[in-house]
């Protein structure tokens, strides 16, 4: 997640669109960026886990039986220099939702929200998988949050990054990931249409960081059910950023592009206490 | 006093600055456009008194429902007061935000530096695209 925050403020307008899929060496707590540690206590399970905090808000999300993705658009000529890009959730999560009901499972947007502004941040759960806003992908008649994601904006790009859930942790057993729940045989039509960037053609570039792999218990019963989870999540996120960008994707290493990573740790617990 | 939009200054990121001539100190919010780009606010982050900031550089952080968005100072020198009491009521960016809405107040270490800003009928213009 450190390669995340150095790509954003590394990124220049010369920069392709940067996709990452990754998993974790061990279960790890990352915190919104506007969380308190010490709410963690409200958690059971949370308390000994190490923890980082992202550059993103929202709540709390456990990276273990998980996979997590990344993808950073450089800044262009006319980009928000606030709010929330909508397309882009939409694109991500809209590909992911249309491929998993073509594997059976009742997947759609949450179009639902917990988050009040009147309210504190207690009154909000302190997992993210607990909240819902209306971008959030759940599953089945429960609607069990398997999909959330948030974004970060700086002068040199828009950063999106979000957690796939696919099993229950034993450090958040109150939340089911999709392989915990059944699918759902009956077909789903979804009507909805995504709007265009503007800007210039842009160029996308894909970084799966396959030596990774191996870290961390494993969620499936073998490499080949994490290996194809991972081709799906890339796949749809592929599509998806495809549908509204046009982007043409290539396979790449982090080393095709110059990274000032002076500061930034890329091992141990990156971020400091607060 | 009320502090109208179209007497302001306005930094091409959407905050905006007033200052006041007797005592040279310049008051700090972001404007109604950005309100409406940011949606729901549910966090914001103010930089701290004494805190040196400089004209262009990021002085907080404010946090929608699915976004964090930095803000950028208009002008350069040092905190002397922040709103504190804003971040219980994010709500008033969305009545007010140019008067119940300030966030931070400066004393400006170069004033040439609000020459650089946007008046309100460029500042109008460029929402516009």
């Amino acid at each position: 997640m450190a390669i995340d925050e150095a790509l954003l403020s590394n990124a220049t307008p010369a920069w392709p669109v940067v996709m990452r899929v990754y998993r974790w060496e061990r279960p790890t707590l990352s915190i919104g960026h506007f969380q308190r540690i010490e709410d963690r206590e409200r958690v059971p399970g949370l308390r000994d886990l190490p923890w980082v905090r992202r550059k993103t808000g929202g709540g709390a999300i456990v990276h273990d039986q998980e996979l997590t993705y990344s993808v950073l658009i450089p800044s262009c000529d006319n980009q928000p220099s606030k709010g929330h890009n909508e397309s882009l959730y939409r694109a991500c999560h809209n590909s992911i939702a249309a491929n998993l009901r073509t594997l059976g499972w009742n997947a759609q947007l949450s179009e639902s929200c917990t988050c009040d502004p009147r309210k504190n941040e207690n009154a909000e759960p302190f997992l993210c998988f607990l909240r819902r806003s209306p971008v959030d992908l759940v599953v089945g008649n429960d609607n069990n949050k398997i999909l959330g994601s948030a974004q970060r904006r700086s002068r040199t790009g828009l950063l999106q990054h979000g957690s796939f859930l696919l099993r229950r942790s034993q450090a958040a057993t109150e939340l089911n990931g999709l392989l915990d729940l059944p699918k759902d045989l009956d077909t789903f039509c979804e009507n909805g249409s995504l709007s265009r960037m503007p800007g210039k053609e842009m160029r996308g570039l894909q970084s799966n960081i396959g030596s990774n792999l191996g870290g961390g218990s494993r969620i499936g019963s073998s490499n080949l059910e994490l290996d194809g989870w991972i081709e799906f999540l890339v796949s749809s996120l592929k599509q998806g950023v495809f549908q509204l960008l046009q982007i043409q994707w290539q396979l790449g290493k982090l080393t095709d592009l110059i990274l000032d990573l002076n500061g930034v740790e890329l091992t141990g617990n990156r971020f400091p206490l607060q | 006093m009320s502090i109208s939009p179209e007497h302001l200054r306005y930094c091409e990121s959407h905050e905006w600055v007033y200052v006041d001539e007797t005592s040279g100190i310049a008051t700090v919010g972001i404007s109604a456009f950005a309100v409406a780009e940011l949606t729901d606010l549910v966090f914001m982050a103010l930089p701290k008194v004494g805190q040196t900031v400089t004209a262009g550089g990021e002085f907080g952080e404010v946090e929608s429902v699915k976004a964090v968005s930095p803000m950028y100072s208009p002008v350069g020198g040092t905190v002397v007061e922040i709103h504190s009491a804003l971040v219980d009521k994010l709500e008033s960016l969305s009545v007010d935000p140019y008067n119940e809405g300030w966030i931070m107040k400066v004393k400006m270490s170069d004033p040439s530096e609000l020459d650089r800003l946007l008046d309100w009928d460029a500042y109008s213009k460029q929402c516009s695209h």
